[in-house]
């Protein structure tokens, strides 16, 4: 009962801070509707983009262009939800604990993760999610699919622990800086290989395949589970190899967040 | 209450020669060097006191009140505030306590000032009818009506600085750290602020403990003061003692009616102080008595001088702080801590 109030006020208090985000946006009225048409262009820009690639390319290496699709479209919706809650992650390795910011959130009677993260809820994340949405709709009348309840349950399980795949590795990189002050280089460089997941991994050389899958797991956020609904598969490793990776990032992630906080050091003032 | 033991903080420092050479080096062969920022301190704060904790720059104020505040973790030692130690609960901490940086601010830059106030309000569990009349009292004492719809980023640094002071207060701590509040105010805006301290400190026993560079802020707030430097404990206790023990410039001013009577006064050998401990000078016109009030009181003084001569007019003030503190920081007063 206790937990289960826990988590509510949780819910709570983070929809609180969403609306104090988007009260914060929409203060500046200029630069909140430029950010959204730029947002929309630069989506639109990614679609004609893919569309233009693929038409090249009926096929690669027995996958096919719908299928192809289909990975793709299914890799941007953990990004983008990831990207969406905990975007703020960034900052921990680029400013906040640099300049001693992080003071503030340690005077708060709520996780420091928590509220970090809950700060900034960042809406560029939704031209992601509609890119991801959009691939989805057109490739799954290409692909055999089958729609049942099993697949859909799946399927949210899969994006679900896919998104804490990215938030994992993010924490487990942003944490850096509370020993080295400033870690938003390795967080990006971690980050950035989550661009080999929008791909069938069978394309790349093995070592890349053994990095995409057990260094930087970023294949179960994407090709594992997106082929399992295509081209079936082993779900336990498929979607079970996704909630394992995801858990153990997590782990990690926030084990090593505890302890920076314990050698966090502040800055002067 | 507040109880610090032995709280010792070291950190860790990258010692580089100057330039980009030295950059580089110290890039490939890193020499480390320990800092000690605080050296075994202890105090101890009763509930409802005023303490005042003053220091040079790069004392270890800061330090302390960080590791006070759960957000630094002590190097060794220990300190309980409410039976709590705050780096180990410092969730369930930080619900009793209020912290004000005057440097930062907690406040949402771009939104209006009552918005902070009502995320506030959930973070802490704040209820409707105590966050209305809270904000009624805060209001008051504060007078926070003036800018409440501002956005913060608005502000004269005096309101963000009553803004921030009010957010520290909206769940009722029972201890309020105050890290400089007076920084970089003007007068009004520092007696403002003074005035409220004291209303909130006497209407809710709140525990206060400032720390400062502003000696007004001492002598009208602090029922007693810590003094550090380089991270050591120099001075603890209340402001009196202080002056009592090194107060060494208080002084007797008086214009004696007939000039020349004023030579019929021997202090030193009346009282068999030196020189240094007491000291006489005549102007002709009003003559200057200092002396340390440690060693002889006002009262024996006052007796000897109006007993020997008749006088105009006399004054007794009173031992400047603002020197003395001078003082101990250059370490012309010797400490007998």
């Amino acid at each position: 009962m206790k937990r289960l109030s826990k988590i509510h006020r949780m819910f709570k208090l983070h929809r609180i801070f969403i609306k104090q985000d988007l009260k914060r946006l929409m203060e500046y009225k200029i630069d909140f509707l430029t950010g959204a048409l730029g947002m929309l262009v630069s989506q639109a820009v990614e679609l004609v983009f893919l569309s233009v690639i693929f038409a090249q390319i009926p096929s690669l290496e027995g996958w096919t262009f719908t299928q192809i699709l289909f990975i793709y479209g299914f890799a941007l919706l953990p990004k983008a939800i990831d990207h969406l809650f905990t975007d703020n992650l960034w900052m921990i390795g680029y400013t906040i604990i640099r300049k001693g910011e992080f003071d503030k959130y340690l005077t708060r009677p709520v996780s420091s993760l928590f509220a970090v993260t809950v700060e900034k809820f960042q809406i560029d994340a939704f031209g992601e999610l509609f890119v991801g949405f959009v691939l989805l709709g057109i490739s799954i009348p290409g692909v055999s699919l089958e729609i049942s309840a099993l697949n859909i349950l799946l399927f949210i399980v899969a994006l679900f622990f896919s998104t804490f795949i990215y938030t994992g590795v993010k924490l487990i990189t942003a944490s850096v800086a509370f020993w080295t002050k400033r870690s938003g280089q390795i967080i990006y460089m971690f980050y950035m290989i989550n661009e080999f997941s929008k791909y069938p991994t069978t394309i790349y050389n093995k070592a890349v395949r053994f990095i995409v899958t057990y260094i930087v797991p970023f294949a179960f956020t994407a090709f594992f589970p997106a082929s399992y609904f295509i081209v079936g598969g082993n779900p336990w490793y498929n979607i079970g190899g996704t909630v394992v990776m995801a858990v153990l990032l997590m782990s990690i992630g926030i084990f090593l967040w505890n302890r920076g906080v314990k050698a966090y050091e502040s800055a002067g003032s | 209450m507040i109880y610090v033991e032995n709280l010792r903080k070291e950190f860790k420092k990258t010692i580089k020669e100057p330039g980009l050479k030295g950059s580089v080096k110290s890039f490939f062969k890193p020499k480390n060097e320990i800092i000690t920022a605080v050296d075994d301190i202890s105090f101890h704060v009763p509930r409802g006191e005023i303490l005042g904790f003053i220091g040079p720059n790069g004392a270890g104020k800061s330090t302390v009140i960080k590791m006070l505040t759960g957000i630094l973790t002590p190097t060794s030692g220990r300190c309980e505030i409410n039976g709590q130690i705050p780096y180990k609960n410092r969730k369930n901490y930080v619900k009793e306590i209020g912290v004000v940086f005057g440097q930062r601010t907690q406040l949402w830059w771009d939104l209006a000032l009552r918005e902070t106030y009502t995320v506030l309000k959930e973070i802490y569990e704040v209820g409707d009818d105590d966050f209305k009349k809270r904000m009624a009292f805060l209001n008051e004492v504060l007078e926070l009506e003036d800018f409440i719809t501002s956005p913060v980023r608005t502000l004269s640094l005096g309101q963000r600085m009553r803004a921030d002071i009010a957010a520290s207060l909206l769940h009722s701590p029972k201890v309020l750290f105050l890290d400089e509040p007076t920084i970089g105010l003007d007068v009004v805006v520092k007696d403002n602020i003074r005035n409220a301290i004291h209303a909130i400190n006497e209407n809710e026993k709140t525990t206060v403990i400032l720390t400062t560079h502003d000696l007004q802020d001492v002598e009208n707030l602090c029922d007693r003061i810590v003094m550090i430097d380089k991270g050591k404990k120099l001075f603890d206790g209340g402001i009196s003692v202080l002056k009592e023990k090194y107060g060494q410039s208080r002084e007797m001013k008086f214009v004696p009616v007939d000039p020349k009577a004023a030579s019929k006064l021997s202090y030193n050998a009346e009282f068999g102080l030196s020189e240094d401990e007491l000291s006489l000078e005549n102007d002709g016109h009003e003559v200057k008595v200092r002396f340390n009030s440690g060693l002889i009181s006002a009262e024996r003084l006052l007796n000897y001088t109006l007993s020997t001569l008749h006088v105009k007019d006399i004054n007794l003030s009173d031992a400047d702080i603002e020197e003395i503190i001078k003082g101990i920081y250059r370490s012309e007063v010797k400490l007998d801590a």
